[in-house]
């Protein structure tokens, strides 16, 4: 099976997964939104597994270059996002402080997942700038 | 970077299929190199003119770009 076949045979299983998932949510019925989900789910690593998927240098640079930037957008945006929300219920401009309490926990949890991604983003480039020869060693 | 390959691919009576099975990438990246999109790392450079037994010179043609300082 080549990578054309497997993306046919993962897209139409997406669609009928759903599908399957909207007709539960409008029979309320939990459990087969769930068994339908971990059907498709290993369904799809089968298949996965049987087709000749090849992950070559360019689908790395692909792959490197997204991660990229998706890093520059997202954390700028999450970072500015977190500050904004943190003034706006800071108190110092209306509306006043523990009005919206639901927003300020949202500006700390953006706040700390900014946090948290570039010490990721730090520590990663600290260990392969090693592993790649970017070390003090002479 | 220019490249022959097409030419040399073309001599070998190989497909872009058979020829992404020799050096181990797919179509998609011979696609790529071919219509200089993509510049293929050193190690597959080597790799692609070994197949070819000719020297990586005789594959790949430097260019300098007109937009670089």
């Amino acid at each position: 099976m080549n990578i054309k076949k497997y993306r046919q045979i993962r897209v139409v299983t997406t669609f009928f997964i759903g599908f399957l998932v909207s007709m539960a949510v409008m029979q309320n019925s939990y459990t087969l939104a769930i068994i339908g989900v971990l059907t498709g789910m290993l369904f799809l690593t089968l298949v996965r597994s049987k087709a000749k998927i090849v992950i070559d240098e360019r689908e790395r640079t692909i792959r490197e270059k997204a991660a990229q930037m998706t890093y520059a957008i997202f954390a700028p945006t999450i970072g500015l996002g977190s500050f904004l929300i943190l003034m706006f219920t800071s108190g110092k401009f209306p509306p006043a402080k523990g009005e919206f309490y639901y927003l300020e926990s949202l500006g700390m949890v953006f706040a700390y997942l900014t946090l948290f991604l570039i010490s990721l983003y730090a520590i990663s480039y600290f260990f392969l700038n090693r592993k790649y020869g970017g070390g003090n060693e002479e | 970077m220019k490249n022959k390959l097409k030419v040399y691919r073309a001599i070998h009576h190989l497909t872009q299929e058979q020829f992404a099975d020799k050096i181990g990438v797919s179509r998609q990246t011979v696609v790529a190199i071919e219509s200089d999109k993509y510049l293929p790392s050193l190690g597959l450079a080597f790799k692609i003119s070994k197949l070819f037994n000719v020297t990586i010179e005789e594959i790949f043609t430097y260019q300098e770009e007109k937009n670089e300082n």
